[in-house]
C-alpha cells in the first residue's frame, strides 16, 4: 500500500481560469521523505491541500482523479478522519497556531479525537521532546520565535500520531537558526522514526541532505521525480523554472564546461572539496612533482 | 500590548490557587451583593473586603496602578456627575441656573461610586488571579459550549497579534507620508482607511489560514471529545463557596425575606 | 570614498547616528548604541538573526521611531525634530510585509499614495509615479487591484510606493523573503539599477547569497550591536564573526575556505569567482 498516490488529478479554485493542478500522477512510499521544489504559483500548496481532504471538503473547486491515503480516499472520507494519518504545516507560524499555550496546542488533536488523558500527556510531552521544545509546555504560542511557532506546529500534527507528514514551505520567513532546528527536527523523523514526509520548497539546498526524492512542479504540472543526485544534475534546468539550484552545483556544472569534462556531480560542500582536491587541485600537485 | 489585555499576573496565592469555577461563581455572588446593599456604609464594608482580598491575591500598586487609577478617575467622575444630574431631594445644598445640587443626590452619587468601585475591583480580581486558559476551561466545564469556549480562547489569543498587526500597519503607512491626526473629520476618516484596508485583509488571510489548521487537527471529529487539563474541586474550594454563600445569604435574606432596608 | 557614476566623490552623509539607543515600552533594550554613517550612493546591507534589532534601527533611521538617547541625523538634521512625513521624502522604508500596506484599488493610485501625500504638485507626483512604476517594472499591472497580485507582484508594488515618494535612501526590510529564486534576482537587479542611478539602499536581509552578490558593504548585528562595519568581501573573509551571529555563510564561501589552504582565497563570494580561482590554481598559479 503507498502512502500517498495521486491519480491523475486536476484542480481548478471555483471562480479560477486555470488548473491549479493539472493531470498529476504521484506515488509516495511509506517512509520516503519526497520534496516537491516549484517557484511561486507552480501548485505546491494545492497538492498539500489534497493530502488530507481540504481539497475538496474545505475549499471548494473542481476536482478530478483521485488521492489516496494509505489506501483510503481521502475525497470520502471527513478531513478529521484523515487528519489520523496525515498531519499538515503550513507555512505561517502565526496563522496555524491557535491556543494560549503550548500544551494546549499540542493536545488539541487528540482532544478532538477523544483519546484518554493520561494518554495525552504522553503524547505531548513526546511531540515536544521531539521537535526540541521540552518545557515550554504553559508559553503562549504568541510569545515564541517564528522557527520554535514551527516546532510547536510540528508538534500538535504529530500529537495525532499520523503516518505522513506535509510541510509547505515551513521555513518561510524563518531566520538561519530557525532553520537549522526546523530542518534538524525533519532529520530526526525521517532518520530515527522513519515518518513519511512531504515537504515543499522553492529552494533546493536544504532539503538535499535528507531527501530520498526531488519532484520538480511547474504551472500546476509535475515535471520531473527522481533522486536528487539525478534532478540536480542540470543546474540549468532549476534555474528555467524558477528554483534556486544548490550553490555546490552550479560549481560542478561550472566546472564542468569549462574543463570539457562531464565528471562533477557533487551535491554538498564536502563532497564538493573532495571532489576539487582529487580532480582540480591535486593533478597541479602531482604535475609540479 | 500584551499586558493591557491580559491582566493575569503569575503567583501563588489562595485565590491563584482557587479553582476558576468558584472564583467565576464568587465574582458572580460578589456582583449580586453589591447590587443588593444600598447602605453606603455596607457597601463601603464590601469594597474593603474586597480590597482584603486583593491585597491577599500579592496585587502590588505597581502591578495594579494602572488599574486602580482606571477605577478611581471613574467613582470620582461619578461623584461630581451624580449629583448635578440628579436634582431630587433636599436640601438643596446649592443651585446654578437649572443645576440644583441636593444632599441626598450627594450621597447617592457617593453610594453608586462605591458600588461601582465594589464591581470593577472584584472583576479586577478574578482577571489578575485567572489565567485565561482556566476561565475558558472553567466556562465550558460550567456548561458553556466547546465550540463558544474555543471561539472566546481564540479571540483573546489573538488580540495581541491583531494589537501589534495594527499598530505595524499604521507604521507601514507613516512611512508613505500618511499623517493619521491631519486635517478635518472627513480627511481622518480617509486617512483611516490606509489602516483599516490592511488590517481587515490580513485578518481575514489569517482567518482563512485558522480555519484550515482546526481542520486538520481533527476539529470536530467527536461529539465525547477528551480535555487535556481537568478542573478538580478541592476542600480549599469548597470552604471558599460556603464561606461565600454565607456573606451572601444574610443579607438576602434580610432584603427579600425580611424586607429590611439595608 | 566611492566615486559615483558622474564622478563625483560621494562622501556626503546622508545619515548618520551617534550613540544611538533604542528601548522598547516594554524594557527591550533593542539598540545599544550605534555609530553608523550612511552615505550617499552606499549599497548597504544589515544582516543579523531573529530579533538583533534590524527592524528597529530602519524605524529609527527613517523616524518611525525617535531614539531613546543618542541621535540620528537626517542629512544634518536631528530626527527627533523632524515629522516621520518630512523624513520620508529623504529616507523610504519599505515594509517586510507589503501587505501591511497595500489598500488602494489600483497598483497606479497605490503608488500615487505617497507622493500625494507629502504635496508634491500634481505633474510633479505624475512624473515620479511614472518612474516608480518603471523602475519596478509595473507598466502591465497598473490598473489591476493590488491585492489580486501575487505576492511577488504585491512586494514589488510596495517598494513602488515607497520609491515614488522618491528618497534619496531606500531601505528594504527582508525583500526577497517569499519569493522564488525568477522573482529575486529581478528584484534585485532592479534595486542595482536604482543604485547605479544614485539611490543609497539598505537592505535587511537573513540571506547570505543575496549579500554575497550584491552588498558593497555589510553591518552585521547581534543583540543590538554592531558587531562589524566592513565592505562585503571582509565579513565573508571572517567566518568566525558570522558564525556569532548566527548567519551561514553561502556554501561556495564554506567551500572556498575549506581549499584556503591549498590556494584558494579567503574573499571569494560567488561560483564564478570560486572557479577561476580553482582553475588559476590548477594551471599552476
Ligand atoms: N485560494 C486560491 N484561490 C484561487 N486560486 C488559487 C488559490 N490558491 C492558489 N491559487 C492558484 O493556484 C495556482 C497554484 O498555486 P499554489 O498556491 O498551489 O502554488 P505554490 O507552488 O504553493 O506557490 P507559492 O510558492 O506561492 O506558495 C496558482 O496559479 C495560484 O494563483
Ligand atoms: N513593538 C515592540 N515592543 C517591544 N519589543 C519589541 C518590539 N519590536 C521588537 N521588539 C524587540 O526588540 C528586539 C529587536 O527586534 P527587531 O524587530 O528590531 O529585530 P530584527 O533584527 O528585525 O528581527 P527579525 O529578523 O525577526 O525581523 C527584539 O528583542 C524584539 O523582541
Ligand atoms: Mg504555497
Ligand atoms: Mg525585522
Amino acid at each position: 500500500m503507498k502512502a500517498l498516490e495521486l491519480n491523475n488529478v486536476r484542480f481548478k479554485y471555483r471562480d479560477f481560469q486555470n488548473w491549479a493542478l493539472d493531470s498529476v500522477s504521484l506515488e509516495v512510499e511509506k517512509g520516503e521523505f519526497v520534496t516537491i521544489l516549484g517557484c511561486n504559483g507552480s501548485g505546491k500548496s494545492t497538492l498539500c491541500l489534497l493530502t488530507n481532504g481540504l481539497i475538496p471538503h474545505a475549499i471548494q473547486g473542481n476536482l478530478q482523479g483521485s488521492v489516496s491515503v494509505f489506501g483510503n480516499n481521502v475525497g470520502e472520507q471527513p478531513v478529521s478522519q484523515s487528519a489520523t494519518k496525515v498531519g499538515i504545516v503550513f507555512q505561517e507560524p502565526e496563522s496555524q497556531l491557535f491556543c494560549m499555550s503550548v500544551e494546549e496546542e499540542v493536545a488539541f488533536g487528540p482532544e478532538n479525537l477523544a483519546v484518554p488523558r493520561e494518554e495525552i500527556k504522553t503524547r505531548v510531552e513526546w511531540a515536544l521532546e521531539l521537535v526540541g521544545m521540552k518545557g515550554y509546555n504553559n508559553r503562549s504560542p504568541f510569545s515564541l520565535s517564528g522557527g520554535q511557532k514551527q516546532r510547536v506546529a510540528i508538534a500538535a500534527a504529530l500529537s495525532m500520531r499520523p503516518e505522513m507528514l506535509v510541510l509547505d514551505e515551513p521555513a518561510y520567513a524563518l531566520d538561519p537558526v530557525g532553520r537549522l532546528g526546523l530542518y534538524s527536527v525533519l532529520r530526526d523523523l525521517k532518520e530515527k522514526h522513519g515518518m513519511t514526509v512531504i515537504l515543499a520548497e522553492r529552494d533546493a539546498e536544504e532539503a538535499l541532505a535528507f531527501s530520498d526524492r526531488f519532484v520538480l512542479m511547474k504551472d500546476g504540472k509535475l515535471l520531473e521525480s527522481g533522486p536528487p543526485r539525478q534532478v540536480l544534475r542540470d543546474p540549468a534546468k532549476l534555474r528555467e523554472i524558477g528554483v534556486a539550484p544548490p550553490q555546490v552545483t552550479e560549481v560542478a556544472s561550472l566546472l564542468n564546461t569549462r574543463m570539457g569534462t562531464s565528471k562533477f556531480s557533487f551535491l554538498t560542500v564536502e563532497e564538493a572539496e573532495r571532489a576539487i582536491l582529487e580532480e582540480v587541485l591535486k593533478p597541479k600537485k602531482e604535475g609540479r612533482r | 500590548m500584551g499586558g493591557f489585555i491580559d491582566l493575569y499576573t503569575e503567583a501563588d496565592t489562595f485565590l491563584h490557587r482557587m479553582d476558576p469555577r468558584v472564583k467565576i461563581v464568587a465574582v458572580l455572588l460578589l456582583s449580586l451583593l453589591a447590587f443588593i446593599l444600598s447602605h453606603l456604609y455596607l457597601l463601603l464594608a464590601l469594597l474593603t473586603f474586597i480590597f482584603l482580598l486583593l491585597f491577599l491575591a500579592r496585587a502590588t500598586i505597581s502591578r495594579t496602578a494602572f488599574a486602580l487609577k482606571f477605577v478611581l478617575r471613574f467613582m470620582v467622575l461619578i461623584i461630581i456627575l451624580w449629583p448635578i444630574f440628579d436634582p431630587t431631594g433636599t436640601p438643596v445644598l446649592a443651585s446654578l441656573g437649572p443645576i440644583k445640587i441636593t444632599e441626598p443626590a450627594v450621597w447617592r452619587g457617593v453610594t453608586s461610586a462605591a458600588r461601582v468601585g465594589c464591581l470593577a475591583t472584584v472583576w479586577y480580581i478574578l482577571m489578575f488571579t485567572t489565567s485565561q486558559r482556566d476561565l475558558v476551561r472553567a466556562l465550558v466545564k460550567m456548561g458553556v459550549r466547546f465550540d463558544f469556549g474555543l471561539t472566546l480562547a481564540i479571540s483573546l489569543r489573538f488580540l495581541p497579534t491583531f494589537g501589534a498587526l495594527i499598530d505595524s500597519i499604521k507604521d507601514a503607512q507613516r512611512a508613505r507620508g500618511l499623517e493619521l491626526s491631519k486635517g478635518g473629520l472627513l480627511k481622518r476618516s480617509k486617512n483611516y482607511v490606509a489602516v483599516l484596508v490592511p488590517t481587515i485583509v490580513s485578518a481575514l488571510r489569517t482567518a482563512d489560514t485558522l480555519s484550515l489548521a482546526l481542520q486538520s487537527r481533527a476539529y470536530g471529529a467527536r461529539a465525547d471529545r477528551t480535555y487535556l487539563r481537568d478542573l478538580n474541586m478541592r476542600p480549599s474550594d469548597y470552604v471558599a463557596l460556603a464561606v461565600l454563600a454565607a456573606i451572601l445569604v444574610l443579607p438576602a435574606f434580610a432584603k427579600f425575606v425580611m424586607q429590611v432596608d439595608i | 570614498m566611492i566615486p559615483s557614476a558622474h564622478g563625483i566623490p560621494r562622501e556626503e552623509k546622508i545619515i548618520s547616528t551617534r550613540n544611538l539607543k533604542f528601548t522598547y515600552e516594554g524594557g527591550v533594550q533593542a539598540l545599544q548604541g550605534l555609530n553608523l554613517d550612511i552615505r550617499s550612493g552606499d549599497y548597504v546591507a544589515i544582516v543579523g538573526g531573529n530579533g538583533s534589532g534590524k527592524t528597529t534601527l530602519a524605524k529609527a533611521l527613517n523616524g518611525l521611531l525617535k531614539p531613546t538617547s543618542g541621535t540620528v541625523m537626517v542629512n544634518g538634521m536631528p530626527t527627533s525634530e523632524l515629522k516621520v512625513a518630512e523624513i520620508a521624502k529623504v529616507v523610504g522604508y519599505a515594509f517586510q510585509n507589503p501587505d501591511h500596506q497595500l489598500f488602494c484599488s489600483s497598483v497606479e493610485d497605490e503608488v500615487r499614495f505617497g507622493p500625494l501625500n507629502l504635496g508634491y504638485p500634481e505633474q510633479e507626483v505624475r512624473q515620479k509615479v511614472e518612474r516608480a512604476i518603471e523602475a519596478m517594472n509595473l507598466g502591465q499591472l497598473r490598473a489591476l487591484a493590488p491585492l489580486s497580485l501575487r505576492l511577488g507582484e504585491r512586494r514589488r508594488v510596495s517598494i513602488a510606493s515607497v520609491i515614488a515618494m522618491d528618497p534619496q535612501v531606500l531601505i528594504l526590510d527582508e525583500p526577497t523573503t517569499g519569493l522564488d529564486a525568477g522573482e529575486s534576482l529581478e528584484l534585485m537587479n532592479s534595486l542595482k539599477r536604482l543604485n547605479a542611478e544614485g539611490k543609497t539602499i539598505i537592505l535587511i536581509t537573513h540571506d547570505m547569497k543575496v549579500v554575497a552578490e550584491h552588498a558593497r558593504r555589510v553591518i552585521v548585528m547581534a543583540n543590538g550591536r554592531m558587531i562589524l562595519d566592513s565592505d562585503s568581501r571582509g565579513v565573508f573573509s571572517d567566518l568566525a564573526i558570522l558564525g556569532e551571529s548566527n548567519l551561514e555563510p553561502p556554501p561556495v564561501v564554506r567551500l572556498a575556505h575549506r581549499l584556503a589552504k591549498h590556494g584558494i582565497p579567503h574573499d571569494v563570494m560567488s561560483v564564478e569567482e570560486l572557479v577561476f580561482q580553482l582553475l588559476r590554481s590548477r594551471g599552476g598559479g
